[in-house]
C-alpha cells in the first residue's frame, strides 16, 4: 500500500524529504513567513501520513500535495492577515553585481505580492512552481478561466507597481 | 519591469534553496506528532481492551454461580407393586331352581394372598423388594 504506482515503492520518509522543499516553499510564498509556512508543511505530511501514500502517479500526490498546501495556507490567511512584507529568502553566494540586482528585483516582486490570497496562491503555483493553468485550478478549487483572469489581473497589477517605483 | 522580465525572475525563484533549519524542523516536528499520533492509538486502543475486559468480568462475576450448572434431577425412585395373579375359584355348577331362593353362599374366608413390592432405586444393580 505505501507506494506511489508508477514509482519504486516510496516510504512516507522519502517522500517527506523529496517533496518538503516543494511544500515549504509554496506556503511561504503564500503566507510570506517562514514560521507559518514550517507550521502548514508539518500538517500537510501529517494529512499526508493520514491519507496513506496511494496516488495513481507522481504528479497526483503533487497534485495533492500542492491542493492541501493551498488549502491550508488559505485557511491560515483567513483568520489571520497575512504579512505584507516578504522576507527574503535565504541568499545565494552572489558576489557578482548581477546577481544582487536579481536578489533585489525579487525582493521587490515578493514584497509587491501582496494581493488577495486567492491571487497570491494563483501566481505562486503558475508562475513560481511552474504548474499548468489546468493544475492550478484544480489546487485552488476554481475554473481555469478564473485562474487566468486572477493570473492576469496580478501581473497587471505587478506591472503596475515596478512601474510606479522605477519613475 | 515588463511582463516577460517578471516571468523570468519569477522561474528563477522556482528552485530557490529552502532554509536548512525550516526543513529540519518541519522534519523533527512531523516524526515527532506521527509518534504521538501512534502512542495515542496505542494507550486509547489498550483502555478501550481493559474496560471491555471489565465489563466481561463484571458480567461473568455478577451472574449467578449455579446457574451455570445443570440441575441434576435426582427422580423418585419407582415403586412398583407386583401382585402374582390370582386365582378365582371356580363356582360349583348347582342347578338354579326358580322356586327356591338362592342360598346366600356363606362369605368364605379369604385367603392370605402374598404381597410383594418391589422398590426401584436409581441403581440398577439394587432393588429393595418387599415380601409380607
Amino acid at each position: 500500500m505505501n507506494e506511489i504506482r508508477g514509482e519504486a515503492v516510496a516510504s512516507f520518509d522519502q517522500v517527506l524529504r523529496r517533496r518538503e522543499a516543494q511544500v515549504l516553499r509554496t506556503a511561504f510564498r503564500i503566507l510570506g513567513n517562514w514560521a507559518d509556512a514550517e507550521d502548514v508543511a508539518q500538517e500537510v505530511f501529517l494529512r499526508l501520513h493520514r491519507r496513506g501514500l496511494v496516488f495513481a502517479n507522481d504528479a497526483a500526490a503533487g497534485g495533492w500535495l500542492y491542493r492541501v498546501t493551498v488549502n491550508l495556507c488559505l485557511d491560515r490567511t483567513r483568520s489571520a492577515r497575512p504579512s505584507q512584507e516578504l522576507p527574503d529568502l535565504a541568499s545565494l553566494d552572489r558576489s557578482a553585481e548581477a546577481a544582487v540586482l536579481m536578489e533585489e528585483q525579487k525582493r521587490r516582486l515578493m514584497s509587491a505580492l501582496a494581493l488577495p490570497a486567492k491571487e497570491r496562491a494563483a501566481v505562486v503555483l503558475r508562475e513560481i512552481e511552474g504548474l499548468s493553468t489546468a493544475e492550478v485550478a484544480e489546487a485552488l478549487g476554481s475554473s481555469e478561466v478564473t485562474v487566468r483572469s486572477q493570473i492576469s489581473k496580478a501581473l497587471v497589477r505587478l506591472r503596475g507597481i515596478f512601474n510606479r517605483e522605477d519613475v | 519591469m515588463n511582463e516577460q522580465e517578471m516571468r523570468e525572475l519569477f522561474r528563477e525563484m522556482r528552485d530557490e534553496p529552502v532554509p536548512a533549519d525550516s526543513l529540519t524542523r518541519v522534519r523533527a516536528s512531523v516524526d515527532r506528532r506521527i509518534h504521538e499520533r501512534l502512542w495515542m492509538f496505542v494507550w486509547k486502543s489498550a483502555a478501550a481492551l481493559v474496560v471491555a475486559g471489565c465489563i466481561v468480568g463484571g458480567f461473568l462475576l455478577l451472574r449467578p454461580g449455579k446457574a451455570s450448572q445443570p440441575v441434576r434431577k435426582v427422580s423418585a425412585p419407582e415403586i412398583a407393586q407386583v401382585l402374582p395373579p390370582v386365582e378365582i375359584p371356580a363356582l360349583p355348577a348347582t342347578p338354579v331352581r326358580p322356586t327356591l331362593r338362592p342360598k346366600r353362599a356363606r362369605p368364605r374366608p379369604v385367603e392370605a394372598v402374598p404381597v410383594s413390592i418391589r422398590i426401584e432405586t436409581p441403581d440398577p444393580d439394587v432393588v429393595i423388594l418387599l415380601v409380607n
